[in-house]
């Protein structure tokens, strides 16, 4: 069955921001899909909130709707568009769940679009979990035995009947959210009625617990023909009752015997049949009890998921792509695989080496929430891995993760907690492998380590080997290691490094630089040892057929298999894992840079270890190195390829970090050259040239130990904004008000970065903060785009909206503002972009940090302009200029606002504050565009909570600071019709300002409180500023509970006042029929596009 | 900072651990190809020299059916994937009783295997069994080498590890062309089989009970092969390689089973000279060596195939019904199709010439007939879409079908056990001309033998 000729126009749904559950591995599938559909000549209108993807770049569709994922909005673009079909398995559940709301209201029908991949039954069979269950009887498969649950009652009804632990899963919701383990009926009340909050259906599935039991996923693909074919197995390294987002994951299935495999995979695919699951690909997860072999089905997803990005590029299959193909009409067999280009992809791919996963997690991030793991998602981000065996495999990912760590321990950050020994031992938490090691190095025995951790002893035992071959070294003399021992410790995945450090060769266990030296030391005599690692294919197929594709992954074996290339060749280095701080916004960076640099003529290599992302897909750069990005890794790949360039300055700060090490290797960093860097990163240099050239910056000073700090603050005076160097998304960085909490955050920051000073600013309080992208090729810099934030200066500039064109600042402020970026972007030197952070206080203009690199904020920026910057930098660093690229004024009027919000993940972390502040919180960004700033802001509100309250009652509550500029906008919430209720002091001001207003008790107070009213869905906004950093305090209760009770709120002045515009504009969108909401499409903005291939031409 | 003193006994418990987990076994092996390859290693099953036509194979789960399937009589098999051993072994998933491959490949032997079914480690079966074994060596680089450069004698030995000598003893060494290896895995005498199948109630549903007589001619015959026949609800009898078709009549069988075998099919003469008797005197199915069989009786010729196909996942068209299976599949030698006589083109979608490379046929979902000199109409029912080769043939005047590949798996996805219904089918009812008991929907009945 060839391709449907009957559609041509197929609208697709992306997911929206990033959040924890939902993140950038449906960029890959969508953009994947974007891009084959559009080879086969279809015209794809796509939405999607999200502007830091690369599926969002006006030049992957026909037409690209930077819009909220609603019903209303998708609504609007299928009345002005009117495609013929919609695709909405590529979207994650957001896109799903869409779908399945204008299915359900007529809409697809009333305009006649036709659904594809999937129909509303099969989703709906797939998604609920009744359905689901009685579907799995009638096959004979097993579920869990379980029931739902409505009310309390019935849960506890439900657990006790099953005993207890119940394992408890709120329907319809993301990752797990709301979801739990409960021992007792205490855990169970308090999870029962979050989830039935959660819930869109107010329904809780109660389940019998299978903790312990081993863990499966299968990724399946069908066709409409009904061919049906495994992509991957994937086992689960922790036992059942941890997330699999959370669980550390390996492909393939390792401990199944033949028998068990072959009954997991026809159960898959009568599974998929049976949910009816028509064509596309689909994920199913297994229980499996270790004593006997049972096998319990646990859930399925009928469509393309998280563990979907994870298969293909542990596979090299491209799910999403051939979901995409299949969908328009061809079979399996029609689709040629991609890798081998001579083989179908009909087939079941087959390794020869071994995938780890392991997720990243944030909970430094926020403090009071609880770390240990659970069956609801709380990772942020993944890192994969491949090796020969996985024993190097893991030791690759754990170095991965960027989490300071160098592999499994013995590499001076092994810090174990006596006290609770056994407990971290048992109990999963991301530092529970270091604590297995730990136990394993102390004689526990594998069977033990099994036991406590419930992990298949086939892992334990990896562990115990890779343990076993580090202890082997300890404090050996590097030069007598002979090369069997050299070779087995590479082979079990230690990093030179752990080399360095289990020797001490240089000194190395006693500091960083030493460490270095060391790694050096290690590098040099495991060469005259003739220990190198080879770098060998991913090819489907396990060498049986020859392949095309150059997607490679080091190995210490014998034989290496990259291919040599005449052309000149650049390498860019992508942003590892997922974080917050450093998300997909760099991945675009990256992606852009790898489009631009092969148009330009070069032959592109791309080195990460995050799977989720479009930079991994082995098409996006002709040569794909999956391998961490650390200075051990890189330099490997460095010296086999022998790249002209490397560039450093778009993936965030983690290739940023390797800048001078390369460099002192002798590699060429192509762009801003690491001496610029160095001299915007150091404070001290870089003061002395603000200085020098006259720039105003807020006062500061740098301290390394409490009483230091002490000195300094009195020297400058509160309030001060105190962080750390050299981190990233604002970590460890808070304002502090008082002497007794600087010495606070001293005993704490030692812990986070020893080697490093901490710096004190002084903090611009109520400052207009401004973001500033731009490019500079040495003699011409080219403003990309001037944000300024909505919240004032104090907030992470990531967590903070902001909007383009500014709205506020006066054109004085704005030349000054171009002139001070102009004149610093060439006295750094930078090649390339740069970001600048300003605070504009009592109209002066300061300067508060520089980056000479990509921002955050460059795909927003780009997509706001039209200007694709990160190409642009690109051809900067290959040498081109600002005039080459013919690009439009950079101080034109653009007739249309574009705001970017920010989306918090404080859902997936109960017990931690709300509060934003200087340390960046959130996990993914939306955008709005629209042609006044209100409108635009609404749309990005929309987009995260998918609804604005335009009525109803709005709880006031500010500190004292905000009491005077509150009356403002509690009049024109009162004016828009909401009544007002407020705690004593904010009743007073409104009261005196003639707002009529209710009183209300708080949270400490008497009840009826606040409290209740907000618990008993009394409240519908709420605007509460807090002061100060005691969070502990009536405004964390408040914050907390707007959180559980999924109330919509506001934490600054600036955000209430937006807020409130945003609010008019829903109204009068509803009441008026005024089109202030109209759905616009980037391709109806001005955009430019270098005609790279052309200058190349010319050059040459 | 640690104490020195817990160091030092944290010293002492790794250099035990290192002992314990790795040092015993560092007894070196060599590997030598007959093109002077040689691949050094660690020796991971039995001490000793063995020599074989190296091959390798791609399944990721299932070495235990591999390395006790008797196909392999006369093969060293390379594992492609690097962990091997990991959920040990037992005795009901064995396909045989011995161990019929000359030696075994792997990249990474498991010594501590873990799973409810296990019985013992890999390592200590082939130990037992006197099969020598290495690991440790680059198994992509030599599945590369044997790709590009063919299947080819080798040996592996742990006694002489200077590769020149080896190397000589290789070239001295017994290829499999021309030799008849089905005869030395063959049973000696004709059995009932009688399994007890409990261990399998974990995840089986108990055998139906007997509906039809079954003699099943044993060139090497798998246990799975003898199970699916058994779910199908045959009753089987198995007799040797060589047993005159008078004997295996004797029965009062309502059909023949053709085996798989090991190596060459041109030398196993006395059973595709069987095969003649019987056709069209009883219902006949053949696998794998028995598909060739069959295809000898026609007068087929026979190719050998460069590297093979051994492995689990190989696409599999069913031409009449255009869905695709993936397959189990190990053999190294094919009926080449045009060779069986000259198409008939009203039967085969018009067209008179044969392609040489049969996805010619899937690519159209024609399953074309061809007009056979000794049998009529033989009609081509699978085709392998990885490189065109000929899978399955049915004769349309006569009650005969076989497969290439393994509807049994073991080791290996379950898609095409509907082949066993197929037979039943045959066996119920057959009219000349029609091949229809073939047309099975796959996904009808995916779970029926699962529990």
């Amino acid at each position: 069955m060839p391709r449907r000729d009957d559609i041509h126009k197929i609208l697709l749904i992306g997911s929206g921001p990033i959040v924890i559950g939902q993140a950038c591995e449906f960029d890959y599938s969508g953009t994947q899909a974007c891009k084959v559909l559009a080879e086969d000549g279809f015209e794809v209108v796509l939405v999607n909130s999200n502007p830091a993807t690369i599926m969002t770049d006006p030049a992957m569709a026909a037409r690209t709707y930077v819009e909220p994922i609603t019903p209303e909005f998708v609504e609007q673009i299928i009345a002005k568009e009117h495609p013929d079909a919609i695709l909405p398995t590529l979207g994650g559940q957001t896109g799903l769940n869409c779908a399945v709301a204008l299915a359900e209201s007529g809409v697809l029908e009333r305009y006649g679009v036709e659904m594809i991949g999937v129909n509303l039954a099969s989703i709906q069979r797939g998604e609920d979990r009744k359905l689901f269950a009685e579907a799995m009887e009638e096959i004979g498969l097993s579920c869990a035995k379980s029931g739902f649950a409505y009310t309390i009652a019935e849960a506890e009804q439900l657990a006790s009947g099953l005993g207890y632990p119940v394992v408890l899963r709120p329907s319809y919701t993301l990752g797990g959210a709301g979801g739990g383990i409960a021992f007792n009926q205490d855990e169970l009340d308090a999870i029962v009625r979050q989830g039935l909050d959660l819930s869109p259906v107010s329904e809780v599935l109660v389940e019998e617990s299978v903790i312990g039991w081993k863990e499966y996923e299968m990724e399946v693909m069908r066709d409409k023909a009904g061919n049906a074919i495994i992509i991957c197995s994937i086992e689960n390294f922790d036992a059942m009752g941890v997330h699999t987002g959370d669980s550390i994951t390996v492909a393939p299935a390792q401990t199944l015997s033949d028998i068990e495999y072959q009954r997991m995979r026809v159960a898959s695919l009568a599974i998929l049949e049976k949910v009816g699951v028509e064509t596309g690909g689909s994920n199913v997860q297994f229980a499996i009890n270790p004593a006997d072999g049972r096998m319990l089905v646990i859930e399925m997803n009928p469509r393309v998921s998280r563990s979907s990005a994870l298969a293909s590029k542990a596979t090299g299959f491209p799910i999403a792509k051939a979901a995409a193909k299949l969908a328009v009409g061809y079979t399996l067999d029609e689709i040629v695989n991609d890798i081998t280009r001579k083989t179908p992809a009909c087939f079941e791919p087959t390794i020869d080496y071994t995938v780890v996963k392991i997720p990243r997690f944030a909970f430094e991030k926020f403090k009071g929430a609880d770390a240990t793991l659970t069956t609801r998602m709380k990772a942020v981000g993944e890192v994969m891995s491949i090796g020969s065996t996985f024993e190097e495999a893991f030791g690759k990912a754990v170095r991965s993760l960027e989490k300071g760590r160098e592999g499994l321990g013995c590499d001076g950050h092994d810090k174990i907690d006596e006290t609770r020994f056994n407990r971290f031992l048992s109990q999963p938490t991301e530092e529970r492998i270091f604590y297995m090691a730990e136990a394993l190095r102390r004689g526990y025995s594998v069977a033990d380590v099994a036991d406590l951790t419930k992990i298949d002893p086939w892992f334990v035992q990896r562990l115990a080997d890779i343990v076993a071959v580090q202890e082997s070294l300890r404090d050996r003399t590097l030069t007598d290691l002979s090369r069997e021992e050299m070779l087995r410790a590479k082979r079990y995945g230690l990093s030179d490094r752990q080399i360095a450090w289990l020797t001490d060769v240089n000194g190395a266990q006693h500091d960083r630089s030493a460490l270095e030296t060391g790694e050096m030391s290690v590098r040099m005599c495991r060469k005259l040892l003739g220990v190198q690692p080879v770098f060998k294919v991913v090819d489907t197929c396990a060498a049986e057929f020859e392949s095309e594709t150059n997607y490679y992954y080091k190995t210490y074996e014998d034989e290496n298999e990259v291919r040599p290339c005449d052309k000149p060749k650049a390498m860019i280095l992508g942003a590892g894992p997922n974080r917050i701080g450093q998300g997909i916004e760099f991945d675009y960076c990256c992606v852009h840079a790898s489009y631009a640099l092969s148009e330009l003529g070069y032959e592109t290599i791309m080195v990460n270890c995050n799977p989720e992302t479009v930079s991994t897909d082995y098409d996006t750069s002709d040569r794909l190195y999956f391998e961490p990005l650390t200075h051990e890794d890189v330099l490997d790949i460095v010296e086999v390829e022998k790249p002209d360039g490397v560039v450093v300055t778009l993936g965030g700060q983690t290739p940023l970090k390797l800048a001078h090490l390369l460099e002192a290797d002798g590699v060429n960093i192509m762009g801003t050259k690491p001496e610029a860097i160095d001299l915007a990163e150091d404070r001290d240099r870089f003061s002395a040239l603000l200085d020098e050239m006259g720039i105003a910056y807020p006062e500061a000073g740098t301290a390394s130990s409490a009483a230091e700090a002490v000195e300094v603050a009195k020297h400058i005076g509160f309030p001060l904004l105190v962080r750390p160097s050299y981190v990233l998304g604002g970590r460890g960085m808070v304002i502090a008000y008082d002497t007794q909490y600087l010495e606070e955050y001293m005993a704490e920051a030692a812990r986070i970065t020893p080697d490093h000073p901490v710096y004190l600013d002084r903090f611009l309080e109520s400052a207009v903060e401004l973001d500033v992208d731009a490019l500079c090729d040495g003699e011409q810099v080219y403003i990309g785009g001037i944000l300024e934030h909505i919240e004032e200066a104090g907030i992470h500039s990531g967590d903070s909206a902001c909007c383009t064109p500014p709205f506020t600042l006066s054109q004085n402020i704005i030349s000054q503002i171009r002139d001070i970026t102009t004149r610093l972007a060439l006295r750094i030197g930078v090649r390339g972009l740069m970001n600048i952070q300003f605070a504009i206080k009592d109209q002066t203009v300061y300067i508060i940090e520089v980056n000479p690199r990509a921002s955050r904020t460059v795909p927003f920026v780009s997509k706001a302009s039209g200007v694709p910057l990160a190409k642009c930098a690109a051809a900067l660093m290959a040498g081109y200029s600002i005039a080459d690229l013919n690009l439009p004024p950079d101080d034109r009027e653009l007739d249309h606002y574009s705001v970017k919000e920010a989306v918090m993940p404080f859902g997936r972390f109960p017990g931690s504050d709300t509060v934003l502040g200087p340390e960046m919180k959130s996990t993914g960004e939306v955008m709005g565009v629209a042609n006044d700033f209100p409108a635009a802001y609404a749309k990005t509100a929309l987009a995260i909570d998918y609804s604005l309250p335009t009525k109803g009652t709005a709880f006031i509550s500010v500190c004292d600071r905000d009491k005077r500029s509150i009356v403002a906008i509690a009049r024109d919430l009162s004016k828009l019709g909401f009544s007002i209720l407020s705690t004593t002091g904010t009743y007073h001001a409104l009261k005196a300002a003639g707002i009529p207003c209710e009183r209300v008790n708080k949270m400490q107070e008497q009840r009826p409180n606040i409290g209740d009213d907000l618990a008993n869905g009394h409240v519908d906004l709420m605007i509460n500023t807090p002061f100060g950093q005691r969070t502990r305090s009536d405004g964390y209760q408040l914050r907390s509970a707007a959180v559980r009770y999924g109330v919509c709120y506001v934490t600054t002045l600036d955000a209430a006042n937006a807020m409130v515009q945003a609010i008019e504009a829903v109204q009068q969108s509803a009441d008026e029929k005024v089109t202030r909401l109209d759905t616009i499409a980037l391709q109806d903005l001005a955009q430019w596009q270098p005609d790279l291939a052309g200058l190349a031409k010319e050059r040459r | 900072m640690r104490e020195r003193a817990v160091q030092a006994t944290e010293k002492q418990i790794g250099v035990q651990m290192t002992e314990m987990t790795m040092m015993d076994r560092m007894k070196p092996a060599l590997l030598v190809l007959e093109d002077g390859t040689s691949f050094t290693g660690i020796a991971c099953g039995a001490d000793g020299e063995s020599f074989g036509e190296i091959c390798f194979n791609t399944s990721l789960v299932g070495y235990q059916e591999v390395i006790s399937d008797p196909s392999y009589a006369g093969q060293i098999v390379t594992m492609t994937y690097p962990h091997i051993g990991n959920y040990g072994v037992n005795a009901a998933d064995m396909q045989s009783d011995h161990l019929a491959l000359r030696g075994l490949v792997v990249h990474d032997m498991c010594y501590e295997p873990s799973n409810f079914r296990s019985e013992r480690s890999l390592p200590a079966l082939l130990s037992e069994r006197g099969v020598v074994a290495i690991e440790g060596i680059d198994t992509r680089k030599l599945t590369r080498h044997i790709r590009d450069c063919g299947m080819q004698r080798a040996a592996i030995s742990t006694v002489d590890l200077d590769a020149a000598s080896l190397l000589a003893k290789v070239k001295d060494s017994q290829g499999l062309a021309g030799i008849n290896l089905a005869s030395t895995v063959s049973c000696a005498s004709a059995y009932h089989y009688d399994e007890d199948l409990h261990d399998f109630d974990f995840a089986k549903k108990p055998a139906p009970p007997h509906r039809y007589r079954v003699v099943a001619y044993d060139c090497g015959i798998k246990r799975g092969i003898l199970r699916g026949l058994r779910d199908a609800g045959c009753d089987v009898t198995v007799v040797p390689w060589d047993t005159p078709a008078k004997e295996a009549l004797s029965y009062d069988p309502d059909g023949i089973f053709f085996s798989n075998g090991p190596g060459d099919p041109e030398p196993v003469e006395a059973t595709y000279g069987t095969v003649r008797e019987l056709i069209g005197v009883k219902p006949i199915f053949g696998i794998c060596l028995g598909n060739q069989m069959i295809a000898l009786a026609a007068g087929s010729r026979i190719e050998k195939l460069k590297f093979g196909h051994h492995g689990g996942n190989q696409p599999v068209m069913n031409l009449r019904t255009g869905r695709v299976e993936i397959t189990a599949q190990n053999h190294g030698f094919g009926l080449v199709f045009p060779s069986l006589g000259a198409l008939v083109p009203e039967l085969s979608g018009g067209i008179a010439e044969h392609a040489d490379d049969l996805r010619f046929w899937s690519e159209k979902k024609i399953a074309p007939v061809v007009e056979n000199a000794r049998y009529g109409r033989i009609q081509l029912t699978h085709v392998n879409l990885n490189d065109g080769t000929a899978e399955g043939i049915a004769l349309l005047d006569q009650p005969v079908f076989s497969v290439q590949y393994h509807p049994e798996a073991s080791p290996g996805p379950t898609d095409s056990t509907y082949l066993f219904a197929a037979f039943t089918r045959l066996m119920d009812a057959w009219t000349p001309g029609d091949a229809s008991y073939l047309d099975i929907d796959i996904a009808a009945d995916r779970l029926a033998a699962w529990a």
